[in-house]
């Protein structure tokens, strides 16, 4: 039987960050930090918008429409969207159609750009989640007396809604980033050579029968969302999140 | 008061966009489900609409044992889970240290897939290890097997995956639901099980059976810890992976995917409309109820 023999050594930290897989780490958590701010611009506006503006009554049944994605399997939705990204895609013919582009684009589909629209595809619902959650913190009224004071839509995004819902938007931008660091599926199906991240390390490391390595990432990455967690409860009081649960 | 109602444009546009994203993150869902009636399957230049495919999907029978086997583990996974859910729901609700709970239910969200399937993965691997170990010293072969990858390691892992949304689910229908209403009916003479029974239970039921069917849908769509700690290629996922792998998706599971997503589809479905209807239903009576008092 296989098993490892128990002994202590930093030898898989050193292989981490002595190869290029430290550079592919820090290259994922740049293209993570990417789909969180995309997931944010396009999913965040949700959240305020049911919050503020949709009946009472039908708030959460809006909500509920984001889950209809997770209806289907993760993998099933990534590998549907090759069609989708590829060269002779939708997205290229569309945008042919209509005259954007001249030539079709082949820079989507196994690139870091892929990875990229993968993850906001799979990790967008979960703003909207804890953007329509963080919102609870946002009383009705103090928008009213924005209104009633003038505040145009940035100022009041930006001196009222973000300190006040900051602690949720921490959280699920957290979420989003952690995942778009660790899912392996997602650089597997859509990225190429250069869409490298932690969790694609790991099960590369377990695949090749490396177990200290593979926990080494894990336990890097487990390091990595630990401080952020820290600095994020510092900044922001994340138990403010608990409030509505409680 | 400016108010997005007086404009009804910017109102509905905003409705538009939110539909539209909706409609965005379905478009790989719904293009499975045209693939699904396409007689000449996937990449072909014709389309031929056909009902064939779903026809055929109950002759796959590696695709028949996998949903059988991932049926088991979804359905064994719902039996530990709801109540594990239930129980630290009732826990959140009494105790003093509401943060310590509810950090450590909901901290699996935040490890990914591969890295907490990788790390039980290497955690049952030892624990075999060290069993295996123990039965040699004492001369039996019997704890062996104890923790070999198979249905409980993975069952464990889906537990793991599918306890922080149970516990949000039936935590948010919890709402509602006050502790002095079981203290009065333990004041009336009611047992525990009584009183959860004909009074807590009525509360949260909807929340009961959400979490259900979403541990249902999670565990079914799940790859990533099935594959790492069930080990082989016997699971609704797995095999899918392998087609894709190897010879590419079948028609059938294709159209077995589509299946699924109505499947699934439909249960979200009735849960929105099941929660409309209550929830009309209630205010109609607290309608009904405050009528008089205004009148008066």
């Amino acid at each position: 039987m296989f098993w490892m023999k128990p002994a202590f050594t930093l030898f898989a930290y050193e292989n981490f960050f002595t190869s290029a897989r430290v550079d592919n780490f820090l290259a994922s958590m740049g293209h993570s930090s990417i789909s969180v701010l995309i997931a944010f611009v396009i999913g965040f506006p949700i959240a305020v918008f049911v919050r503020r503006r949709v009946p009472q009554v039908a708030q959460h049944r809006v909500i509920l429409l984001f889950i209809l994605p997770f209806a289907v399997s993760e993998i099933i939705r990534i590998f549907a969207l090759r069609p989708f990204l590829q060269r002779n895609g939708l997205v290229n013919d569309v945008l042919l159609k209509i005259g954007v582009i001249n030539e079709p684009i082949t820079a989507i589909l196994f690139t870091p750009t892929g990875v990229i629209i993968g993850e906001v595809m799979s990790f967008l619902p979960f703003i909207v989640f804890s953007g329509f959650l963080a919102m609870e913190a946002v009383p009705k009224y103090v928008f009213e007396i924005c209104e009633d004071l003038g505040a145009g839509p940035i100022r009041v995004f930006i001196d009222v809604i973000m300190p006040l819902a900051a602690p949720g938007i921490f959280a699920g931008s957290l979420f989003i980033f952690v995942n778009g660091l660790g899912v392996a599926l997602l650089p597997n199906i859509l990225g190429g050579p250069g869409a490298v991240n932690a969790g694609l390390i790991a099960t590369q490391a377990i695949s090749a029968l490396d177990f200290p390595l593979a926990m080494a990432v894990s336990a890097i990455m487990m390091a990595t969302l630990l401080g952020l967690l820290y600095i994020g409860h510092r900044l922001f009081n994340l138990t403010r999140i608990l409030t509505p649960l409680s | 008061m400016n108010d997005d109602y007086s404009s009804k444009w910017g109102y509905r546009l905003k409705w538009l966009y939110t539909l539209l994203v909706v409609t965005t993150l379905m478009l790989p869902v719904f293009f499975v489900m045209y693939i699904s009636f396409n007689e000449n399957g996937f990449g072909a230049r014709d389309y031929d609409f056909t009902f064939e495919w779903y026809g055929l999907i109950f002759s796959d029978l590696l695709m028949m044992d996998a949903i059988t086997s991932t049926l088991i583990l979804s359905a064994i996974t719902v039996i530990f889970v709801v109540p594990m859910g239930l129980i630290t729901a009732k826990l959140y609700k009494i105790t003093q240290y509401p943060l310590t709970v509810v950090s450590l239910m909901l901290s699996p969200l935040f490890v990914p897939s591969d890295i907490l399937g990788a790390a039980l993965l290497v955690f049952f691997k030892n624990l075999n290890g060290a069993f295996t170990l123990f039965g040699e010293w004492v001369g039996v072969s019997w704890f062996d097997t104890w923790f070999d990858l198979g249905y409980f390691s993975a069952i464990v892992g889906l537990i793991i995956y599918t306890l922080p949304y149970v516990f949000v689910v039936i935590l948010i229908t919890m709402g509602r639901y006050r502790k002095e209403q079981t203290e009065a009916a333990r004041s009336c003479g009611a047992t525990a099980w009584q009183a959860f029974w004909h009074v807590e239970f009525p509360q949260i039921k909807a929340g009961i059976f959400s979490s259900c069917a979403f541990t249902l849908i999670l565990c079914f769509n799940e790859y990533t810890r099935t594959s790492l700690l069930k080990g082989g290629f016997d699971t609704f996922t797995t095999v899918l992976v392998s087609q894709m792998l190897n010879e590419g998706m079948s028609e059938q599971s294709y159209a077995m995917s589509s299946l699924v997503s109505y499947i699934a589809i439909a249960i979200i479905g009735s849960v929105i409309i099941f929660t409309l209807v209550r929830s009309e239903r209630l205010e109609r009576i607290a309608r009904a109820k405050a009528e008089p008092l205004m009148a008066s």
